[in-house]
């Protein structure tokens, strides 16, 4: 509120000062940015305009089989439902492994933590590990889990590894949430005799959950869309066909995600599989909207305004 | 308090969701009618990703009719389909090339026996960009002065034509960007091309090294993936490049074909050329099963044996290669029963 | 013990030690704060473990090969040519466009929504930008093969091939422009107002304010912001793999007009590829090398931006 009274302010006290004389100079200025934020905004209409152009027949001809049928050679038959399935699979790794992991070192980190050298290094090795191309998680991945520990080729190295790639940013969304919550909430509890783990619990994480939640969830959207450590750690790229299995056998089994089928069918010449791309590049963006959809109308609505 | 346990209440209902998505058996294939009930097991092809479309085609029809079997298949190259397949990790080996005596040593070294099966004939088709006109036929001499290991360093059509008239060729490519894009040592039809268009033969013959004279010239782009090598032949106007038959064949108007001369004439590929081998650079693909594995695993004898029926030859046609012709289908049907018994 | 006898109950007395509570609660305390503890332990665990495991394997590349090979006429790893040239080249080849695109676009984009943008338009507008982040980098690949390759650099440069390293740059571009975006704007948004009320309090006009006055305090940012973007696009994968081509390897190139290699784009070929299976050459292991110069050049980068912050960062 206070910022809008000085813009208006600043405004008046511009105008005032500035007179109404024509500015051709900074009119033109004042477009060209506007010109280079509309072109960056059109990029995303065109691509998005371009996608559902020619993904939009293939629905239009199967239906919701596309969504059902697993991956084939004939590009009349094939379908996602494998790439939703792996996806799935993986995002409950994320979020069993990484959300707890992550909420847990944030807290230690802004509750706990005292300002030590080792404290300070370990928020600046969490900046660090976010700017990591995600890429090295896949070499983390491989000679980790599924070399080292001998997961194979399976889900659990995929989902570990993709888990581990987005601890950072839980870490940091995290911190940032409990940051927010003013000290006032903390010293009422330690004011009433309440240990620091209580007050975090009962005082602390409520109010800072929201935020908490928003950043799981983008972190959640982040990991859906990553395609390259899955490469690496060996997600399938051709085609493969599971019996019944148990639920431990399929985390342990095969799988792909569904960018990874985005990425094997853009790479087939016959020109029937780009129409399937453009289509399955739809249904990533429709869950991704989805998801953060979600965690905007969440935060939006649990947020407190201190 | 009460929003954190909501929040929490919509998490676990999400987790248990997905679990049930996970758990539940949903269809990858279209239901078990007919075919074996019952059968189950795992089932793991590699090997040439020339001959990855058919046997994906066989492992899909497989499945529908068995869905209780896990068959993945994937295809690295041929090269590398072996030593996986003779470190006895993989069941089946697509091959677009007959095995090496190197690759038989190190099985038999690994105590791996497999049995060699033919299931289909292709054709490697040269190809260029449909805007290049001069060029619509290639001798074997033509093929060795533009890809042989003495041409490095040519960056256009032109910087052939030196070798070309030695070799006895017509010496009058354009002067045009010479813009390779093949596959590379890990393939199948790379050994396959070298081989059928008598690189290795020409470079002896002139004295060449052994080892120089098995590979092409190392300058130009290489990709083990088929499909990208036929983008890269529609980018450029005066491209050039080889491939199996079925991606050629699918590849439509951005690619052309070239004709080929191997002695006799030129000769176009095509289904029927290659099936009365007419077109000089056609070739047998196979798939190498392992033997010790067929008697121990239903499912890979079960594959295999579904492999051998018209349907699972025709897949090769379906594939757009070219089926077996009857005679072969029979003698490699007798190949498979008498090594399974 | 207080007062006299008798009847009245004696004093309670409120010491230290009742306030600390039972050993019980404070031992659980420090379990828990143990196990936090431990949490944030992971995270160095993880930084650990991805030194490790490159440091390890790309010593086996280095001693495995003929560092001569280092130093060839392209990156071809199954022939033994490990040329790092070429695929640094590539990688700077495809940044450059990259910040080309994302510096002029971002920039210009932070400093409307920072000092020009009513705050409904910004309301609208800063979400939209935002959405552009989220889309996947195999997306924007696709994107760039299909749409960027063909319909604009195919059309003003007649003689590149499908696959080229510009359409890679200006789809990295196109991605990291929300990133350089944001943190300028969070930067020029921090400016205080008096600083701004100063420049216009001489008269000066909103274009000069924003360029003469705002800018430069915000220089660190801004800076900060350029060099998160570079990193980024650095470490940009999918976009490469699928829209500059050269898979197999490549010769080295410093036409952005045709195919080429960027660092990520040969690991990414090297991991999905086949080289894994043949343990005879070093070409697998070459894929650690080339993650492990890579980590260090983001490490480095990231390390720089966080030291230039610091040391720019004016006080008001």
């Amino acid at each position: 509120m206070a910022l809008a009274d000085t813009r208006t302010t600043t405004d008046a006290v511009r105008r005032a000062l500035t007179g109404r004389r024509r500015d051709l100079g900074g009119r033109l200025f004042e477009s060209g940015l506007l010109l280079t934020l509309l072109i960056a905004l059109a990029t995303l209409i065109v691509l998005l305009a371009k996608i559902f152009g020619q993904g939009w027949s293939v629905f239009a001809e199967r239906g919701t089989s596309f969504l059902t049928s697993p991956m084939s050679q004939a590009a009349g038959r094939a379908g996602i439902w494998q790439g939703i399935v792996g996806s799935l699979m993986l995002m409950a790794f994320v979020v069993v492994i990484a959300f707890p992991l992550g909420v847990g070192a944030a807290v230690y980190l802004e509750e706990y933590a005292r300002d030590t050298r080792f404290t300070r290094f370990v928020n600046a090795n969490i900046r660090n590990l976010a700017g990591v191309p995600s890429i090295v998680y896949g070499l983390l991945g491989l000679t980790i889990f599924v070399e080292l520990l001998g997961f194979g080729r399976s889900v659990i190295a995929g989902g570990v590894t993709l888990a581990i790639l987005v601890l950072p940013i839980v870490i940091i969304t995290t911190a940032e949430a409990l940051r927010a919550v003013p000290n006032s909430i903390r010293e009422a509890g330690f004011g009433v005799g309440a240990t620091k783990w209580e007050v975090v619990r009962s005082h602390v994480l409520p109010y800072a959950a929201p935020g908490i939640f928003t950043g799981t969830v983008l972190s959640i959207s982040r990991a859906l869309g990553e395609t390259a450590p899955l490469l690496l750690v060996g997600a399938i790229q051709g085609t493969f066909f599971t019996g019944s299995q148990s639920l431990l056998e399929r985390l342990q089994g095969l799988y792909t995600s569904l960018p990874t089928v985005i990425y094997t069918w853009s790479r087939q010449p016959n020109p029937d599989f780009q129409k399937l791309t453009a289509a399955a590049i739809m249904v990533l963006l429709v869950v991704l909207l989805m998801v953060n959809a979600t965690a905007i109308l969440l935060r939006n609505r649990y947020e407190r305004k201190w | 308090m009460r929003k954190t346990g909501r929040l929490a209440a919509v998490a676990a209902f999400a987790a248990l969701a997905t679990l049930g998505a996970a758990c539940s058996n949903n269809n990858d294939g279209s239901g078990g009618s007919g075919g074996s009930p019952g059968v189950t097991g795992t089932v793991t092809i590699s090997g040439s990703s020339t001959v990855q479309p058919i046997s994906s085609l066989v492992a899909e029809k497989f499945n529908a009719a068995n869905p209780d079997v896990t068959v993945s298949v994937d295809g690295p190259g041929t090269g590398d389909g072996f030593v996986l397949f003779c470190q006895g990790k993989t069941d089946v080996n697509d091959a677009s090339r007959p095995i090496a005596d190197t690759e038989a040593a190190a099985c038999e070294k690994a105590g791996v026996h497999y049995v060699e099966l033919k299931i289909g004939l292709d054709g490697i088709t040269v190809m260029t960009n449909p805007a290049n006109d001069t060029v619509t036929c290639l001798t074997k001499a033509d093929l060795y002065a533009l890809f042989g290991p003495e041409s490095q360093g040519f960056s256009t059509w032109a910087d052939a034509n030196a070798l070309d008239e030695t070799l006895g060729g017509a010496g009058s490519f354009p002067d045009a960007p010479l813009d390779i894009t093949a596959p590379g040592e890990e393939s199948g039809t790379y050994d396959a091309f070298i081989e059928l268009a008598g690189i290795t033969d020409t470079a002896t013959s002139r004295g060449l090294s052994e080892t120089q004279a098995a590979s092409l010239r190392p300058d130009y782009q290489s990709s083990p993936n088929d499909n990208v090598i036929i983008q890269g032949i529609e980018g450029s106007n005066s491209s050039l490049g080889f491939v199996g038959f079925a991606y050629a064949d699918q590849a439509g108007s951005g690619v052309k074909d070239v004709q080929v001369d191997g002695g006799s004439g030129c000769v176009a590929p095509s289904h029927e050329t290659i099936a009365d081998g007419s077109y000089p650079l056609s070739r047998s693909l196979y798939i190498y099963v392992n033997t010790d594995k067929a008697a121990s695993n239903a499912a890979l004898k079960a594959l295999v044996d579904f492999y051998m029926t018209q349907d699972g030859f025709g897949s090769a046609g379906e594939a757009d290669y070219v089926d077996l012709p009857a005679e072969q289908v029979s003698s490699t049907q007798q190949a498979w029963s008498g090594a399974v018994g | 013990m207080l007062g006299g006898g008798g009847a009245q109950a004696p004093r309670p007395v409120l010491t230290v030690a009742d306030l600390r509570g039972t050993s019980r609660r404070r031992r659980k305390g420090r379990l828990i704060r143990g196990a936090f503890l431990s949490a944030a332990a992971v995270s160095v665990l993880i930084s650990a473990l991805i030194v490790v495991a490159l440091v390890g394997e790309a010593v086996v590349f280095l001693s495995k090969t003929d560092l001569r090979s280092l130093w060839s006429d392209g990156w071809f790893p199954r022939r033994d040519m490990f040329d790092i040239r070429t695929i640094f080249a590539g990688t700077v080849i495809v940044s450059l466009i990259a910040m080309l695109v994302a510096a002029p676009l971002g920039l210009g984009a932070a400093i409307y929504l920072s000092e020009y943008a009513s705050q409904r338009v910004r309301r609208r507008l800063k979400p939209a930008l935002e959405t552009l982040a989220g889309i996947p980098s195999v997306v924007m690949g696709f994107f760039a093969l299909t749409v960027i390759s063909p319909d604009l650099i195919r059309r003003l440069f007649s003689g590149a091939g499908i696959f080229n390293m510009a359409a890679a740059g200006i789809g990295v571009g196109i991605l990291v422009t929300p990133l350089v975006a944001s943190i300028a704007e969070d930067a020029m948004h921090a400016v205080p107002n008096s600083l701004r009320e100063a420049s216009y309090g001489l008269a000066a006009r909103r274009r000069s304010t924003s360029v003469r006055v705002v800018v430069p305090a915000a220089v660190s940012g801004i800076v900060a912001a350029l060099i998160v973007g570079v990193s980024r696009a650095i470490g940009e994968t999918m976009v490469v793999a699928i829209a500059a081509g050269a898979t197999g390897g490549s010769l080295f190139t410093l036409n952005p007009l045709g195919p080429g290699q960027t660092m990520t784009g040969a690991m990414a070929a090297l991991g999905t590829g086949s080289d894994r299976v043949t343990g005879g050459t070093a070409a697998f292991n070459s894929l650690f090398f080339v993650g492990l110069l890579l980590f260090a050049m983001t490490l480095g980068l990231n390390v720089v931006s966080e030291r230039f912050v610091r040391k720019v960062r004016r006080r008001y």
